[in-house]
């Protein structure tokens, strides 16, 4: 499969949204990866997402850095949810929590493209945009979610 | 530290736990503060703070103050009452903070009710911390104690089987429990065949919402020489919050490794000392997470713990012998409340056909709401019968 762009659909009619602020860039402009977007800690080296406005091990203002964390990543943990959730997503579904060993991180993450129970500690994964539902306006709601590696 | 006082529990009451669906927050929350008052043989114009911990009343009700609406029904008025909210910790918090205003000299009496209105209409969900990034994405709490469930089973060979015993135990104790919303037993194979939550937690793995209230009357030791014998001293009362660190080991919580320390130093007691357990079970991995946060037992090993029959009733150190969670129900607010009252029973010889006989220490944890796949709030509170 190609870039995850494909997966975007028609991402310039303002009819959607991204699930928070400041996660990812989106709409993507032309031929932009997606990214998570983080920061980082100049002083201690120590690495957020999402941003943080202060590190709370050092309190110095003035020193965080943006970072782009790396798409790729290592499922830390998973588990398949066979309810739906509050947020409109139908069961049943994968989530759990991807390492990202460059930026040293972990981040929480809906799993997709692949049977729900495949997703299972170790497997390689990388980001994706896709809708994960609808808001109170209409809006399709962007979020960010892992699939496999592919090949 | 030096400087506080001994703190005493004189009254303990509760309601039945379950769906009370006719019954408002004030009623509910009358009658525990009503049977705590006859309990200790108070007058109401004797307390002199009052701490109500409850969660979701403003986001299920639309009631916010409880703590003035409950501790009004019972005439309680004119003095310094507070609100609090922290999650399943919410009762327990409150507890804590009585705990420190008597302690701390200000108070002589004061009394602590949790309350709670959270049976929710079949097939809905608690839409909570509808604000967090995580909920947003699809994160639902049983699906957060399910990855938790997939690590301990990965990384120390914890069984479905062991998870399943925690709540055939909790059943079992649960149906000698009059206050209990299920006095109904199963096997683990009914655990295991009930619909699948989230992976490996089934339905039968997983704490009810439940409606309820328990409530509590605090003293001095000089007021508590009046109680006949029945005051409980709380030998440690503990309160602390997650660090949150982001690549930290799911398959224990530090928040109640630090907890626990805190309380056993406080009380100069240990794990060793303990003769009777309340503990958060709202899924059933808790329980065994929280037998090694308590140091029932090294690391990775509260799965054989379950499994030698070391934590039910007769085992060597019973835990959750109301049922839990998982079989008393969990009215959010008042949960915390109500494990100090069945401690308080146990001490006191008073908890009928689940009495731990002969129980002089006690301990009760409780843990409150997840942030960054860690946990906000940990109570711990030790108990010991004089």
């Amino acid at each position: 499969m190609p870039e995850s762009t494909k997966t975007i659909p028609s991402a310039r009619t303002g009819s959607e949204v991204p699930v928070q602020a400041g996660l990812f860039n989106y709409p993507l402009t032309d031929g932009g990866r997606p990214a998570l977007k983080g920061n980082r800690c100049s002083l201690c080296g120590k690495s957020f997402f999402p941003k943080r406005a202060v590190c709370p091990e050092c309190f110095v203002s003035g020193v965080m850095e943006d970072i782009e964390l790396e798409r790729q990543g290592v499922i830390y943990a998973s588990t398949v949810v066979r309810v739906s959730s509050p947020a409109g997503i139908k069961a049943p579904y994968a989530y759990g929590y991807v390492d990202l060993p460059a930026s040293r991180l972990r981040v929480f993450a809906l799993f997709t493209g692949a049977d729900p129970g495949s997703f299972v500690p170790g497997g390689k994964v990388e980001m994706v945009l896709e809708p994960i539902g609808t808001d109170a306006e209409g809006k399709t709601v962007i979020g960010y979610k892992f699939r496999p590696v592919s090949g | 530290m030096t400087l506080m006082r001994d703190v005493y529990i004189i009254g303990a009451g509760m309601t039945q736990f379950g769906k009370h669906l006719e019954r408002s927050l004030r009623d509910l929350g009358r009658e525990a503060c009503l049977l705590a008052i006859q309990d200790a043989g108070v007058t109401p114009k004797e307390i002199e703070a009052g701490y109500c911990g409850n969660a979701l009343a403003p986001a299920i009700q639309g009631e916010t103050g409880v703590g003035q609406n409950v501790f009004w029904e019972v005439g309680i008025c004119g003095i310094p009452i507070v609100n609090m909210e922290n999650a399943c910790a919410s009762g327990s918090t409150a507890l804590r903070e009585g705990w420190m205003a008597v302690a701390g000299g200000f108070y002589d009496a004061v009394m602590i009710v949790g309350v709670e209105k959270a049976v929710m209409p079949k097939g809905t969900m608690l839409n909570v911390g509808a604000g967090e990034l995580e909920t947003k994405l699809g994160e639902v709490f049983p699906g957060y104690f399910a990855a938790i469930a997939q690590k301990h089973m990965e990384r120390f060979g914890t069984t479905r089987e062991q998870m399943a015993q925690v709540s055939v135990k909790n059943h079992i104790h649960g149906s000698l429990n009059p206050y209990a919303q299920f006095q109904k037993k199963f096997t683990v194979e009914d655990v295991l065949n009930s619909p699948m939550i989230a992976d490996p937690l089934t339905l039968y793995s997983c704490c009810p919402n439940s409606d309820g209230a328990a409530a509590l009357i605090l003293c001095s030791k000089e007021k508590a020489r009046r109680a006949n014998g029945k005051a409980i001293r709380i030998a440690a009362s503990v309160l602390t919050t997650g660090t949150y660190e982001n690549q930290r080991d799911i398959t224990n919580w530090d928040v109640e490794i630090r907890a626990a320390q805190q309380a056993y130093k406080m009380a100069s007691l240990g794990p060793e000392d303990l003769n009777v357990v309340e503990v958060h079970d709202a899924f059933t991995i808790c329980e065994i997470i929280h037998y090694e946060g308590l140091g029932l037992c090294p690391l990775g090993e509260g799965g054989r713990l379950i499994e030698e029959g070391a934590t039910e009733l007769g085992g060597k150190i019973p835990v959750n012998p109301s049922g839990g969670l998982l079989s008393k129900g969990h009215p959010v607010g008042a949960s915390g409340v109500a494990q100090v009252v069945e401690i308080v029973w146990h001490l006191r010889g008073q908890a009928g056909g689940r009495q731990v006989q002969g129980a002089r220490v006690g301990l009760a944890d409780m843990m409150g709401g997840n942030k960054e796949g860690d946990t906000r709030a940990c109570t711990v509170h030790i108990l010991v019968k004089e």
